[in-house]
């Protein structure tokens, strides 16, 4: 009875706390409706993506599925020599059955991926097993092409067998899982990828460094001069940065090969003997040269915003308390540049990381990164889910470069503009 | 007003509707090799059957049209598409199977189209379209003394200075082989039974590896095809690999450059059509793709680029209509990769060896670079 007294009602009746909770549960529900498209967006254009190149990367049931026999029948093959006459015949009933359904190709290239040599001899097995009479299909199989007779690539199929695989992941690392389970290396001369990756890395880092250095008294100069004199330098920053890409890598390749431009001034003033032009293209130097003049703006503007912001009188407060102009910069203006600084070299690093065309016209022999090969994977061999792989690799290691930043100065401490 | 903006909108859908339902929809990799194509057979082959070509350029591989049939829309009809690519495509399911005899004319003489092309096909669902030479090039004018064959492309003793060669082990394996005192055989069958064993790669990497490190020597590697010639002309290089399409249009423009066909590699193009493309079931693609593949209309290409026709009948239309370049007063027969003259010493570019063994051969081709 005194409880229900003390509650306040609204004028229909209806508990205030009632009435209340019902509008506050309008309101959420149209903020929620406001939010959901863009909710949606990202659900449909990142994460989903995200989650499918995941689950291509592991999923390997197709090939499960194309050779069921075969792969039960492999249970008890120790997988040292030659498997035994009965996954033979496993493995002939499984072609036989895709030959049917005319999916021997996708095999063929499925198993290509995992040993090169299985396209020509599947469909050499494709046109000789037509013929093949019942019985000793070891004999008939091996006969087919020496390689069905090599252990070798009974195993590799052995290694298609799980449904789910870590596979193309050690593959990225230039790794694999032998029959005994244990996780070794590829033969050396095809140890590649690890050595991309660490190229491709140091590459990012060295122009992340270089766009640093270059665009720090850039954006001061911005963002210090009169207005009439920024304005044109700001042009000057911008005007590369609206011309294609290509454009600004072949003319990087006219300026600095050996008989370009530049080595033709060398020579001219007698700064270099003419047979002794330097190299500046065609290797290291053309790709940090090249990247770091493209990937110049994403650095300048960021700085820029950073810079604008901080007082002249701060500095000038600075020196009057007695600080070298060092002292002053180092303690005052530096400190308070560094949001901006986060923000361009971690948008220069995951740009420069991801860069592929450039690098691969001026880079010479040093020229390929592991993109290159993400998208000789996604064009050439149609392997998707090895390079779908690698790139959640690449996405990682990206991820954790935002990591350590986020430990080191904070998330909260970046100023994109 | 109204009538007037309503009865546009029922035009522009009509026209959209034409233009994405019924033109077929030819998807090649641009420039002047898509010129080629649509003034020498495209644009006749609309006239004569009424079908319209819509052009459109893509820069190789197969991840757009396996994207289209994945997400269910597919918009291409035919592809011209790398031997390789035939085959992987054919292997997904991607393109549809030629019934060759039946699906494409004869030529003039009778004789049936599978026996009129230049090299059995290297799958069911591609039809030959050209062929072009990966030969070489050097500059006149900082070359002293004329190279003649593929052993002083790598011959840096008597003809010092850097080289240009393609960014892959494609061909370079095979002309380093050649180079090496391997005789290419019928159509470079020796070659690639060399290639087939690990020490015949390893002969073959060696031979690059010792070309790219030697001091009178030196590589620089090349990957769009635009590359080759102007390395050339600007001196950076004194010989470089190339298609010799493009080699040939530096010449005519006045480069000091001349192209050696010794040890040369024959490679192909191909047409392919795509299974499920919107003008699969209505049957266009298909007849368009048959007229344009004539022998008449693919001699009509080589009248724009110095690419041979892929059926051999084509030849003798083109050595009837000399000087048979665009330009009136070039001969073109001699300027084929294939005419007699050009194919002495030469290989045919493997698409089933490179379909077999390119992931490894990448592989172990960037691990030799790496070390350069």
């Amino acid at each position: 009875m005194s409880s229900e007294t003390q509650k306040i009602l609204t004028t229909d009746g209806i508990p205030l706390e009632v009435s209340l909770k019902k509008a506050e549960r309008k309101n959420k529900i149209k903020a929620f409706l406001l939010v959901a498209p863009l909710l949606l967006f990202i659900l449909i254009t990142y994460i989903y993506p995200i989650g499918s190149m995941f689950t291509r990367s592991v999923d390997d049931t197709m090939v499960t599925n194309m050779l069921p026999k075969t792969f039960k029948s492999m249970e008890k093959w120790d997988g040292q020599e030659l498997p035994p006459e009965e996954v033979f015949e496993a493995f002939y009933l499984d072609f036989r059955n895709l030959v049917d359904e005319r999916r021997e190709g996708k095999l063929s290239t499925q198993l290509n991926y995992t040993k090169n040599g299985f396209k020509s001899i599947i469909k050499k097995l494709r046109r000789k097993s037509k013929s093949f009479e019942e019985g000793n299909y070891k004999e008939q199989i091996m006969s087919v092409h020496k390689r069905w007779a090599n252990v070798e690539y009974w195993q590799a199929i052995k290694r298609r067998a799980p449904a789910y695989t870590g596979q193309k992941y050690l593959k990225g690392l230039d790794m694999y899982k032998n029959d005994k389970g244990e996780i070794v290396n590829v033969a050396e001369d095809r140890r590649i990828h690890r050595k991309l990756w660490l190229r491709t890395i140091e590459v990012a880092l060295f122009v992340t460094i270089f766009c640093f250095l270059m665009a720090y008294p850039i954006a001061h100069l911005l963002a210090t001069l009169p207005m009439k004199y920024s304005n044109l330098l700001m042009i000057c920053v911008l005007l590369p940065f609206w011309t294609s890409l290509l454009v600004r890598t072949a003319s990087w390749m006219i300026l600095l090969q050996q008989q370009g431009i530049v080595n033709d001034f060398f020579v001219f003033i007698g700064l270099v003997a003419n047979d002794a032009r330097p190299e500046m293209m065609y290797n290291k130097t053309g790709t940090y040269v090249a990247m770091t003049q493209i990937l110049l703006p994403f650095m300048v503007l960021p700085l820029y915003s950073v810079m604008k912001t901080i007082s002249p009188s701060l500095m000038r407060a600075g020196k009057s308390l007695g600080g070298t102009p060092f002292t002053s910069f180092w303690k005052i203006y530096f400190p308070l540049t560094i949001p901006g600084i986060g923000a361009g070299c971690l948008l220069v690093f995951i740009l420069a990381i991801g860069y592929y065309i450039t690098p691969a016209l001026v880079g010479g022999a040093s020229g390929t990164l592991i993109s290159n090969q993400i998208a000789f994977h996604m064009k050439a061999t149609l392997d998707w889910s090895f390079a779908s792989a690698m790139g959640l690799m690449l996405l990682t290691g990206v991820m954790a470069i935002y990591w350590v930043y986020n430990k080191i100065v904070g998330i909260d401490n970046i100023k994109l503009g | 007003m109204k009538t007037i903006s309503k009865l546009l909108l029922a035009i522009t859908f009509a026209i959209s509707v034409t233009t994405s339902a019924f033109a077929v929809t030819v998807v090649s990799w641009g420039g002047s090799y898509t010129e080629s194509q649509k003034l020498g057979y495209g644009d006749p082959t609309a006239k004569a059957t009424g079908i319209e070509i819509n052009w459109v350029d893509y820069s190789g591989g197969l991840s757009e049209i396996k994207a289209q049939k994945e997400a269910g829309a597919i918009t291409w009809d035919i592809i011209d598409v790398y031997a390789m690519d035939t085959i992987t495509g054919c292997d997904e399911g991607l393109f549809v199977e030629f019934d060759f005899d039946k699906d494409f004319p004869a030529a003039p003489d009778g004789t049936k189209a599978s026996k009129d092309f230049f090299a059995p096909m290297p799958s069911k669902c591609a039809v030959g379209n050209i062929l072009y030479s990966w030969n070489y090039a050097y500059n006149t004018e900082t070359v002293k003394g004329t190279p003649k064959t593929i052993k002083d492309f790598f011959n840096t003793k008597k003809f010092p200075g850097k080289r240009a060669i393609y960014k892959g082990a494609l061909t370079n394996l095979e002309i380093a082989l050649a180079a090496d005192g391997i005789k290419a055989g019928k159509g470079g069958a020796k070659i690639y039974k060399a290639l087939d064993t690990e020490k015949g790669v390893q002969r073959a990497m060696d031979k690059i590896k010792s070309l790219c490190t030697d001091p009178n020597g030196g590589c620089v590697f090349w990957s769009a095809g635009a590359q080759p010639p102007e390395l050339l002309v600007s001196g950076e290089v004194v010989m470089a690999t190339g298609w010799n399409g493009r080699f040939f249009n530096a010449q005519m423009e006045g480069a000091p450059i001349k192209q050696v066909w010794d040890g040369q590699g024959l490679d192909y193009e191909y047409f392919v059509q795509v299974k499920g493309g919107p003008n699969d079931a209505n049957g266009k693609a298909l007849k368009a793709l048959a007229m344009m593949t004539n022998t008449e209309m693919l001699a009509g290409s080589a009248k724009y680029i110095a690419y041979a026709p892929y059926r051999i009948s084509s030849i003798a239309i083109m050595e009837a209509g000399e000087p048979w370049f665009k330009d009136g007063k070039t001969n073109m027969v001699p300027q084929m990769p294939t005419a007699p003259a050009n194919t002495k010493n030469y290989f045919l570019v493997d698409p089933i060896y490179w379909a077999d063994n390119g992931t490894e051969l990448g592989e172990k081709w960037e691990a030799m670079k790496a070390g350069l």
